[in-house]
């Protein structure tokens, strides 16, 4: 059996619509927030879980974390029902919540994990030993002493993060992490990620709107949108289904009066030069390439890449999310 | 024991935040001294007034306004997380937090919020107290100062009991429910007075629903040396024991609706 298992999870809302004129009560409408949901995740493993917003990430967060219960289905982490077992299932989790902090506003952040060693148990000598390894591992040292209000976003996300591991998680959940945070910051953090996912064999699972943590950290990635898993697998393997559209921008040394292109092939002439995008499924590039080669000299050619962004929203709209 | 350690610690934290803003917190808790003071001076008013009523002495009166201002005020000061602040958890999501900690909920909230500033409010009540005691001629013996322990504690259980029910309204709906403000703040105007100057439909509110009556003015009469309504003076041990009764039950309640928590989207 996996460390996480979820059989057919299922949530729904009940949401109270606009007043209506004529009517004394308002009608309730049920959105199904979750519809039978499946999946297993093994020790160790780092997993991206994406999806529009709306899709039922945060949902299957909250319920995996014990915050929720769910209406249907199971699900167990560790052998432990969350839900049923709240408190001894949450010793072992650690959650971060992009939006919301868990530490205390107007403190010190020492002081904060002082009272989170309380929270959790901690005994002193591994709580200190942690927080040395945490605290340089995460460059924390030198904000110790400083109330939580006046850091940076992302010296709190650093913050947030390290009281989360104090009591060394066995899983840990995070919730959009690099949102709001700059270059510098995003990519301390994925490497931060990286080294207690390597260091202690920690789960973890983020969900997230940027790809860039997906491809810099997850192995594994899982697709949601309207309550359903619509894919679960290697990033490779998804971002190559969704690779329809490719980009190329090409110039020539004086205007190219032979270029025939087989249809399917936009073309846009630009003062730059000429900006073209193909399925590189129909038209392999190699074949492009030869054609465009055939018009005229070229003086300058740019291939762009892959553009995640672009073909998860592809992938999006093509699921009709 | 390690729960009440911790309860300590987060209040001493909390203490620490407030006094960042060191002269917004004293304006305020002078506020709250001119504020309780009023009400102090609306019963010396009284007083001066009527010299008794129904029966009661005007140090009769001190002494019950009193135990009512010390119970509400500590209640505030200590269970400022349910009193105060538990719609703001809600709805910030900071009750999500708690939650997957490995403590229980009612003790994170309890330790989630304090308000000092009421001090001022307890000093009042305080020199109510000794006012009215000294005005009541009250003879004060072990037995007693033990009847008024009890009192003022089970009423505070009793004050958080009732802002309990607030508190699972909010968890369904969200938002907080005014109409229990009439039992919390409308039962610490009414039953700063003897219960007995009330109509029998007051009364009966105030013993069985939110017994006030019971925690309070059963001791109270029992140490000013009165007769306690025609009950038997071994009552005035007992009764007041039911604001621990209305803790209990809503502890329960509150437990059972955190199973229904929905929380709000991120």
């Amino acid at each position: 059996m996996s460390y996480i298992e979820v059989n057919n999870l299922k949530k729904n809302f009940i949401v109270k619509k606009k007043h209506e004129k004529g009517k004394i009560l308002r009608e309730k409408e049920i959105v199904n927030a979750l519809k039978e949901v499946s999946f297993s995740v093994d020790k160790g493993e780092l997993v991206g879980y994406i999806g529009p917003n709306g899709a039922g990430k945060s949902t299957t967060v909250k319920i995996l974390s014990g915050i929720l219960t769910p209406d249907g289905g199971e699900v167990t982490v560790g052998g432990i029902v969350p839900w049923k077992e709240r408190k001894r299932h949450v010793k072992n989790i650690g959650v971060v919540f992009g939006q919301r902090s868990q530490l205390w506003w107007d403190v010190p952040i020492i002081d904060s994990y002082s009272l989170l060693r309380d929270i959790y148990r901690i005994p002193q000598g591994d709580y200190e030993s942690r927080l040395k390894e945490l605290t340089s591992a995460l460059l924390l040292e030198e904000l110790m002493r400083t109330p939580l209000r006046l850091l940076s976003l992302g010296q709190r996300m650093r913050a947030e993060l390290c009281g989360s591991l104090l009591h060394r998680p066995q899983l840990l959940f995070l919730d959009e992490p690099t949102i709001g945070l700059d270059a510098v910051s995003k990519l301390a953090l994925r490497d931060f990620l990286k080294w207690e996912n390597d260091e202690y064999g920690t789960t973890i699972m983020l969900t997230t709107h940027d790809m860039e943590d997906i491809e810099a950290l997850c192995s594994r990635v899982m697709v949601l949108g309207h309550g359903k898993k619509l894919f679960d697998g290697k990033l490779q393997d998804l971002l190559e289904r969704y690779d329809t559209v490719r980009n190329v921008k090409i110039k020539y040394d004086q205007t190219a009066t032979n270029l025939r292109l087989p249809e399917g092939v936009n073309c846009n002439q630009t003062e730059d030069g000429i900006e073209l995008s193909y399925n590189p499924a129909e038209l392999p590039t190699s074949k492009l390439l030869a054609l465009l080669q055939e018009a005229g000299n070229i003086s300058e050619l740019t291939l762009q890449p892959q553009n995640t962004d672009h073909m998860i929203a592809a992938m999006y709209k093509e699921l009709d999310l | 024991m390690n729960t009440l350690k911790l309860y300590i610690k987060s209040i001493g934290i909390l203490l620490k935040s407030h006094l960042q803003y060191p002269s917004s917190f004293f304006m305020q808790t002078l506020a709250q001294l001119v504020m309780e003071g009023g009400e102090m001076m609306v019963v010396i008013l009284i007083v001066d007034r009527f010299e008794s009523l129904k029966g009661w002495s005007g140090g009769n009166l001190y002494f019950f306004f009193g135990i009512m201002s010390v119970s509400f005020y500590l209640t505030e000061m200590f269970g400022r997380g349910i009193t105060g602040d538990f719609p703001s958890m809600i709805r910030t999501g900071r009750l999500d937090t708690f939650l997957v900690r490995p403590r229980g909920v009612l003790t994170q909230v309890l330790c989630g919020g304090t308000d000092p500033r009421r001090i001022t409010c307890i000093a009042v009540g305080v020199a109510a107290l000794i006012m009215g005691s000294n005005f009541s001629n009250i003879v004060w013996n072990p037995l007693k100062v033990l009847v008024l322990v009890e009192s003022i504690a089970m009423s505070c259980l009793l004050i958080l009991g009732l802002f309990m029910i607030e508190a699972i309204f909010c968890i369904f709906s969200v938002k907080s429910v005014e109409l229990v403000n009439a039992i919390t703040y409308g039962g610490r105007s009414a039953c700063q007075y003897p219960i007995d100057i009330y109509p029998l439909p007051l009364r009966a509110l105030f013993t069985v629903i939110a017994p006030f009556a019971l925690t309070m003015h059963v001791p109270a009469s029992w140490i000013l040396d009165k007769p306690l309504y025609g009950w038997p003076s071994w009552t005035a041990f007992v009764t007041p024991l039911s604001g621990a009764l209305v803790f209990a039950v809503m502890t329960v309640l509150f437990h059972l609706g955190i199973r229904h928590y929905r929380s709000t989207g991120s």
